[in-house]
């Protein structure tokens, strides 16, 4: 009766997995298919094409694009500013979502969906709103300056608007919350007894992060500075407004070509930009991957 | 007794009442036709629906659709489509530079003014054999009196280094502001080098950028700067909002801005096209644009209030003097002057 139940197991079952599987990968695949990689081929197409103001573009085979990219310092310092200013915020939200983290994944208060509301809320604000609302803190007649300013301890406005250092405030501001619910998540998976034990061998709190904590929490903080880093990279509205005219990241430019009508241009900065950012994502998952198998 | 009706009854009668009840407006519709109208969307299409769309086309059986975006993307979207026998758009709105864009690149129609019954108002300025100028205002000096007791009167007064950090301009308005600057320094509309320079030197001198004419504003009124360039009509909103600027035509001449619409040539109603610019001439939707956006008409036969046209409108000497791009210039030169924008001026 066992065998019977086990062909039974066999002949039915295999196929019709078979078949789901399919079912089930099928719908994704072909949407993916259509609405990514279909317009990101015909992007490539277009970024080895000629500009031609007449007609948008030439129908070309040509790296002059790319060449010219790679070629001219002030696109390439666009490209090193998107780096470092990404690089930059999603090391200060790992930095500050850790603690935030762990206290979101250990508190046993009643409380703690609120508190999970609280760190998502800032999302229900679109990017380009919550920039405006940056905005009238950092202007030069905004909350921090005339605050300072009331306290007697600035004489003139500081100019944070249209600079950096906005960005990079703003950038973080929109990035956290995703840090700190992926990393929330990962810990929350951690048992609690693994840091009870490392405390009851004699480790103090920072050797229990770095032994135990750290380790196993890895795959949840490279998943959060993945997110995070690809976020800063494609940031639009957040450098536009709060960077001014004179601070330059790869959306903002990428944009602009296209506003220019230039679009092989802005086909071949978008091309570049989407594969460092994959090319650094990669390199840091298999970085990490090594380390964490060891 | 009475027979309860089934759901599928019920239905079905649910469907005819609502199919019943759209007659009339797809008749009314169908009556005349469809108009697509591309525009950039805000303030300027609600006043195109108020002032054009709602009293004079589609009261008389027109059905008018937005098609809004801005006009980088609209203008893709013109030259994408050129090879289509038949477009999505009848009509666009554009700037006069983009206009001469469009009709350089052979995407828009000739336009057959014998089929306009306003055309024969329109100011003669206005009248391109591609497009027609719906609106106008020039590039004003505009000044806060507070920041700078001694009156501008001149671009060159304007462009001035002395003023440090008190001159401010504007990032998307980089076409108009290279040729003013070019005018102040004594060059013309189709030679901006020396505008350049001048730009060189007030950008040494602290000159402030601004990212849009909103922050633009926002500098004035946090007397940041205080003065720099703009359109008359947008000084008006300013100083209907509580903005202490005034407006000085320049005495290089002030350069003009003009806004029309072009047909493009696979327009898929062309009569809807010619509809929709004639009513755009129609002395009360151009009356109302000036009272409602500050921006001067193109048909002689509007009257505008004295005291409004004082605030808005330019003396004849003043348009006498008016200024015009150099459209071939500009358009040829484009990518070039926002490279050199972007990577001389800006970094």
């Amino acid at each position: 009766m066992a065998a019977t139940a086990t062909a039974q197991f066999q002949s039915e079952e295999a196929p019709t997995s078979v078949l789901s599987a399919a079912t089930l990968v099928g719908p994704a695949t072909v949407f993916v298919a259509a609405g990514l990689l279909l317009p990101l081929a015909i992007l490539f197409r277009y970024s080895l094409n000629t500009m031609d103001a007449r007609r948008i573009m030439h129908e070309a085979f040509s790296l002059e694009n790319y060449l010219k990219f790679f070629a001219d310092p002030y696109y390439l310092g666009v490209f090193w500013t998107t780096l470092r200013v990404s690089a930059l915020c999603t090391l200060v939200c790992l930095v500050m979502a850790l603690p935030l983290a762990y206290v979101l994944a250990r508190t046993q208060t009643r409380f703690k969906n609120v508190l999970i509301m609280l760190v998502v809320l800032p999302l229900f604000v679109g990017n380009a709103v919550r920039a405006a609302g940056w905005m009238t803190i950092f202007g030069s007649r905004g909350f921090l300056n005339v605050t300072l300013m009331q306290f007697g301890l600035i004489h003139q406005p500081l100019e944070i608007m249209y600079t950096e250092t906005a960005v990079v405030a703003g950038i973080i501001a929109v990035n956290l919350p995703y840090m700190v619910l992926t990393l929330q998540s990962v810990i929350e998976g951690i048992n609690r007894n693994v840091e009870e034990a490392a405390f009851s061998l004699g480790a103090g709190p920072a050797t229990m992060f770095r032994r135990v904590l750290l380790p196993l929490s890895l795959p949840g903080i490279l998943a959060g500075t993945i997110l995070t880093f690809i976020l800063s990279m494609n940031a639009y509205a957040t450098p536009v407004l709060l960077g001014g005219p004179k601070f330059r990241m790869m959306g903002p430019l990428i944009y602009g070509q296209f506003q220019l009508n230039n679009w092989p241009f802005g086909a071949s900065a978008a091309f570049i930009l989407m594969t460092a950012t994959l090319g650094l994502t990669a390199a840091a998952n298999i970085l990490v991957q090594r380390r964490y198998r060891r | 007794m009475t027979r309860h009706k089934s759901r599928r009854e019920v239905l079905l009668g649910a469907a005819a009442l609502a199919g019943a009840a759209t007659l009339p407006r797809q008749a009314a519709a169908q009556a005349k036709g469809r108009i697509v109208v591309g525009t950039w969307g805000g303030d300027y299409a609600r006043l195109l629906n108020k002032n054009i769309e709602q009293p004079l086309l589609i009261k008389d059986g027109w059905e008018v659709v937005q098609d809004q975006a801005g006009d980088p993307e609209r203008r893709s979207k013109m030259l994408a489509e050129a090879r289509l026998p038949r477009g999505t758009s009848d009509v666009q709105g554009l700037s006069a530079l983009n206009m001469a864009q469009m009709n350089d690149a052979g995407v828009v129609a000739q336009i057959d003014y014998s089929k306009l019954k306003n055309a024969a108002n329109l100011l003669p300025a206005m009248k391109y054999p591609y497009g027609i100028g719906q609106i106008y205002s020039g590039k004003v000096g505009v000044c806060n009196p507070k920041l700078i007791p001694t009156q501008p009167i001149s671009y060159k007064d304007v462009f001035d280094p002395a003023h440090g950090n008190k001159l401010g301009i504007i990032d998307i308005q980089y076409q108009y502001t290279l040729v003013c600057a070019s005018l102040a320094a004594g060059g013309k509309v189709g030679d901006i080098e020396p505008g350049k320079k001048l730009l060189l030197e007030c950008k040494k001198a602290g000159m402030r950028i601004y990212p849009t004419n909103e922050a633009f504003a926002q500098g004035l009124k946090a007397e940041e700067i205080g003065t720099g360039v703009m359109w008359k009509a947008r000084v008006v909103q300013w100083q209907n909002a509580g903005i202490s600027v005034n407006a000085i035509a320049p005495s290089e001449g002030t350069l003009a801005y003009i806004s029309g619409f072009v047909m493009p040539k696979n327009a898929p109603d062309k009569d809807g096209a010619y509809a929709y610019l004639d009513a755009m001439l129609d002395k009360s939707a151009q009356e109302a644009f000036a009272i409602d956006m500050g921006y001067n008409p193109t048909v002689t036969n509007a009257v505008v209030a004295p005291d409004l046209n004082k605030r808005i409108g330019f003396t004849p000497d003043e348009v006498k003097k008016l200024v015009d791009l150099d459209y071939t210039y500009m358009n040829t030169n484009d990518i070039a002057f926002k490279e050199w924008w972007d990577k001389e001026l800006k970094s």
